[in-house]
């Protein structure tokens, strides 16, 4: 018992927090707690839980990869394009989640067997997927979509919607990924230690790739949520949402420098950061006001527990830390 | 992140280190030299379509474009030799523009303590990053992302959707984008001296060091006795205070000053940066190489715009360079590193 | 292999109990009248929200002083809602937001005017009055859209104040905020059109490449910039955003070439006053955005209480800000435009 409670322990911070902001919530105002409402306004975060489940695999690895809006553009207005056009749903949605899982090799080709820093890379992917997305949508955008494209974001599984229903399917699916399989193990081992790992004979390259071209795909996918719920799409869609993603991740319990992390605490951390913003915008609160939050969850999540640990060290009275000093040290040079 | 997992790499600052500081040097020279050259074949590209960029007039204006984000990551370069990130440049701008030409308007006996006080709400800013960092611990990704949102917020709020009119300006500091000096304007000269004196102080006093030092090996630096937390505090302190500066000469070259100012230039310092040859990993790179990426970034932009490219097609080229501009530092990095290992197997065997 | 079977046992599941019904509002914790109820409600139950595009700029903050005026004129519970980004989704999530919140009018300025829309469309199905102002959404998504100015009208008063600060003409460049702002893309093109046809602006010519700058003040002038030396015989720069017009102005006299290249356009006489003064760019225009504000309001009110309908020729009563006739899809020009020059420039006080 103990010892779940101590791996789970920002997962259930987590879900403390999801209570208590709740509760906020529905003190700021009195529409909150309304099942239908909060399933409502669920279907808006599905896009950032989809981006955010794509984003946790390669932190774990140790990388990053913020180009995924510019993906998630890239996607929409393929699949608006294709509504347009009159290709059916179900060859459209597979050929861009293709075209979006491509755009993800490519990174990480580029990071993997070129061994380029990853921030860099996907910080130049950004600008180009955008530029792409832009090429592809053209000036106006593209409206008019085929009300057969639209079923996801019209159809309700008694009151949930089923975007929300997608979510929690992919949640799941990557639950089961990286728990369960060796690609989540293999995952787990490179961000530890990409040298290790190698030794033990991991895939390291092709683990690394799969990754990248899965946050692809997951873009798409959230592309095509997009073009469910803005029933249009255009090349600025999602433009500067990425950090948001990040913020997800991070706050979701996965370590930016990779090895550790789950996928139920990316889906908490999505919630939490819903429930948040909902209550906020359902008792109108400045925008200004809505921002320090965000800015205050990150760090404070993040920073409150080693504040507390800290100060409890600094505060033990029986152990004193061994401070080393430059004088007691051996010079690297000479050993 | 990871650090790069080939063995040579790995290896490679503590290596070049290990054989003394002419062969470090020329690491980093050969990688400033990468920018240089890309910088040139990029003019030459762009003169062979075009023949008015070559023109004066077009080159100062691709020189002012560059100046506030060549000072911009310069002041990033500090945080990055650390191996850390500063997110929050842009929200650091915006506070201190809007801040200081706020107070300015309102009391204009102040003159030119408006630099000081602009100074101060960078080193506090800065402090309060660097504190987030090293005492709390938090990555500097997940600090600077919180504090982005958290200075962002201060000055949305602060500003109650008001603007700083252009009337509201000293007229000091307002009349200096548009003065030339020497044919260039007062911007361009200003980046110029602030790059120098942040290069030369890196490159002289013993704390530019030490954070080099850092930035190569985190852990042999802390068991060297380095202080670790006054150096990267120190970086986020610089960073800040380079990152209020320009604020202050955003401001006034924008004019009309509201919230949102200096929003999401963030990703525009970091490309600059990532161009001018600067390691992400930390340890290695220089000012100038940073500088000179931003105008690198400024020169694709203008080249483009004579050139009657599309937006879209803009970006694509400015993504792209940023990809080649880190894979030509990659490869100068791993040619170097394995003439320098070569040469070491040689010296110990 | 269990665990497939299951799988796909539940995706059965799942689709036998899709439906494409949206669930109604079941066990609610608020009683939700609307306002299609009746029309003789007392004004204090009334709730309008103002939504501009973002809350951060200076001109929706004097339109929301109008609004705020016509809520204390008429009554009613006048709350303005909104995100401090320029983000469509963050505009979205306020007005599904406001949605729960049984409003009975949304008076929406929207940065996206087809991203906005479903969420408009959900409102309006809720009984919920939507009126635009400002920047337009599609057409099937709102009651009214009150236009600040006739697109022709706009347009024209932009090339006159062209002429005003270059009479005799000369090239011209457009920066717009973005290819899908419906009130900049009609302009732009309405403007070339006159350049083309009207005898009165014949001095005129233009660069066909429209810039576009996201009411960003550094984009706006980096673009001013790119286009002085993209077009040695730039004459002036024009933008409909509020944004833009100044920053390229301050851009152009940053280069040194003020008083031979003008940037005008839209913006805020605050914003402008300094350039009007040293004759740096002689002429901008706007309208008042509080009346516009004002009027909005108003509208959106006469249509919760069923005094006026959407209805081409309706006219609607503004009382001293004016009377208003409805015209096609819905649109009420509220058409006052204001020329600021050195003559009147000190007149305002916004």
């Amino acid at each position: 018992m103990r010892r779940a409670l101590r791996t789970y322990a920002p997962e259930l911070l987590l879900v403390v927090l999801i209570v208590l902001a709740a509760m906020w919530s529905s003190t700021l105002s009195p529409y909150f707690l309304n099942s239908v409402n909060l399933l409502s306004a669920a279907q808006f975060f599905v896009i950032f839980a989809l981006m955010a489940f794509g984003l946790f695999p390669v932190v774990v690895q140790g990388e990053i990869d913020i180009s995924l809006a510019s993906t998630l553009a890239v996607g929409s207005v393929l699949v608006a394009t294709f509504s347009v056009n009159g290709v059916p749903l179900a060859l459209a949605l597979p050929l861009v989640l293709i075209a979006t899982a491509l755009l993800g090799v490519l990174n990480g080709v580029l990071v993997t067997y070129g061994h380029l820093p990853s921030l860099a890379v996907t910080l130049g992917a950004l600008g180009a997927y955008r530029g792409v997305a832009y090429l592809l949508a053209g000036d106006a955008g593209i409206t008019g979509i085929t009300p057969d494209y639209l079923l996801l974001g019209s159809s309700w599984v008694g009151i949930v919607p089923s975007s929300v229903i997608l979510a929690l399917v992919v949640a799941g699916v990557f639950w089961l990924l990286m728990g369960r399989t060796s690609f989540g193990r293999y995952s787990y081992a490179i961000g530890a230690s990409p040298e290790a790992a190698r030794m033990a004979a991991v895939p390291v390259n092709q683990v690394r790739v799969g990754a990248y071209a899965l946050a692809g795909a997951m873009s798409g996918l959230a592309g095509w949520v997009w073009v469910n719920q803005y029933q249009s799409a255009r090349g600025d869609n999602a433009d500067g949402t990425i950090l948001f993603v990040l913020t997800a991740v991070v706050l979701g319990g996965v370590s930016i420098k990779g090895g550790s992390g789950k996928a139920v605490g990316v889906l908490l951390a999505t919630v939490l950061l819903g429930t948040i913003q909902t209550g906020m915008k359902l008792a109108n609160v400045p925008g200004t006001s809505q921002t320090l939050v965000v800015g205050a969850l990150l760090i404070g999540s993040i920073g409150a527990p080693r504040a507390v640990q800290l100060v409890r060290h600094a505060l033990s009275p029986a152990r004193r830390r061994l401070r080393i000093t430059g004088a007691a040290q051996h010079d690297p040079d000479v050993a | 992140m990871t650090a790069p997992t080939t063995r040579a790499t790995a290896d490679a600052p503590g290596l070049v280190a290990r054989l003394g500081l002419s062969d470090g040097a020329a690491a980093l020279r050969v990688r400033f030299m990468g920018v240089i050259v890309f910088q040139v074949l990029l003019m030459v590209a762009f003169t062979s379509v075009t023949p008015r960029f070559l023109t004066w007039d077009n080159l100062q204006s691709v020189l002012f474009t560059a100046a506030i984000l060549a000072i911009a990551a310069a002041g990033q370069t500090l945080v990055v030799l650390t191996g850390n990130l500063d997110l929050s440049v842009g929200s650091i701008m915006g506070v201190t523009a809007y801040v200081v030409f706020d107070l300015a308007g309102n009391t204009p006996a102040l003159g030119p303590w408006v630099v000081l006080l602009a100074v101060l709400i960078g080193l506090v800013l800065g402090a309060i990053n660097g504190v987030l960092v090293t005492v709390l611990g938090i990555p500097s990704i997940v600090a600077t992302l919180g504090t982005l949102s958290l200075y962002r917020g201060f000055v949305s709020f602060y500003a109650h959707a008001t603007e700083v009119t252009i009337g509201e300006l000293p007229t000091w500091i307002r009349s200096l984008a548009p003065t030339r000096w020497l044919g260039l304007s007062s911007y361009v000269w200003i980046a110029l001296a602030l790059v120098i004196v942040v290069g030369v102080a890196l490159r002289t006093l013993p704390w530019g060091r030490r954070l080099y030092a850092y930035g190569s090996n985190p852990r042999a630096a802390y068991y060297y006795g380095l202080s670790t937390h006054r150096i990267v505090i120190g970086a986020y302190v610089g960073a800040g205070v380079i990152a209020a500066l320009v604020g202050l000469l955003l401001g006034a070259q924008v004019g009309n000053i509201n919230s949102l100012l200096a929003s999401g230039i963030e990703m525009q310092v970091l490309a600059a940066v990532v161009i001018g040859g600067v390691s992400i990993w930390g340890g290695s790179g220089s000012i100038y190489g940073a500088a000179l990426g931003a105008v690198v970034l400024a020169t694709i932009n203008n080249g483009l715009v004579l050139l009657g490219v599309q937006e879209s097609f803009r970006l694509l080229f400015q993504g792209g360079a940023i990809v080649a501009a880190v894979a030509v530092d990659a490869l100068v990095q791993r040619r170097v590193l394995s003439a320098t290992r070569r040469r070491s197997v040689g010296v110990t065997s | 292999m269990l665990a497939t079977v299951a799988a796909l046992t539940m995706a059965g599941g799942f689709l036998a109990a899709c439906s494409t019904e949206a669930p109604t509002t079941a066990g609610d914790s608020q009683d939700t009248t609307t306002a299609s109820d009746d029309g003789s409600m007392a004004p204090g139950d009334i709730k309008i929200f103002m939504a501009p595009k973002f809350t951060g700029l200076a001109y929706f903050e004097v339109a929301r002083a109008g609004g705020e005026q016509a809520g204390q004129d008429l009554g009613i519970d006048f709350q303005y809602i909104g995100s401090d980004k320029p983000e469509a989704t963050e505009q979205i999530a306020t007005l599904t937001n406001a949605i729960p919140q049984a409003p009975d009018a949304l008076v929406v300025s929207a940065i996206d005017g087809d991203a906005v829309a479903p969420a408009l469309k959900e409102a309006m199905a809720a009984g919920i009055k939507v009126v635009t102002y400002d920047a337009d959404a599609a057409v099937d998504a709102r009651d009214l859209f009150i236009n600040q100015l006739s697109y022709e009208l706009a347009a024209s008063t932009m090339l006159d104040a062209a002429l005003i600060n270059s009479p005799e003409g000369g090239l011209v460049a457009f920066i717009s905020a973005s290819p899908t702002a419906p009130n900049h893309t009609a302009h732009v093109r309405i403007m070339k059109e006159l350049i083309d046809t009207d005898p009165k602006y014949s001095s005129l010519s233009y660069v066909d490449t429209v810039q576009f700058a996201g009411d960003d003040a550094t984009k706006s002038q980096q673009l001013a910039l790119g286009l002085i030396q993209a077009h040695p015989d730039l004459k002036v720069i024009i933008s409909s955003s509020a944004v833009s017009a100044p920053a390229a102005e301050q851009a152009i006299i940053n280069a040194g070439k003020g008083g031979q290249i003008f940037a005008t356009g839209v913006a805020l006489p605050s914003s402008v006053r300094d350039f009007i003064k040293s004759g740096d760019s002689k002429a901008f225009m706007m309208w008042d955005p509080a009346e516009l504000g004002y009027v909005a309001t108003v509208a959106a009110y006469q249509l919760v209480t069923g005094e006026i309908t959407a209805e081409k020729g309706t006219m609607i009563d503004c009382g001293a800000a004016g009377t208003y006739e409805v015209l096609d899809d819905g649109e009420v020009q509220y058409n006052k435009p204001l020329m600021f020059t050195a003559d009147n420039i000190d007149d305002f006080d916004f």
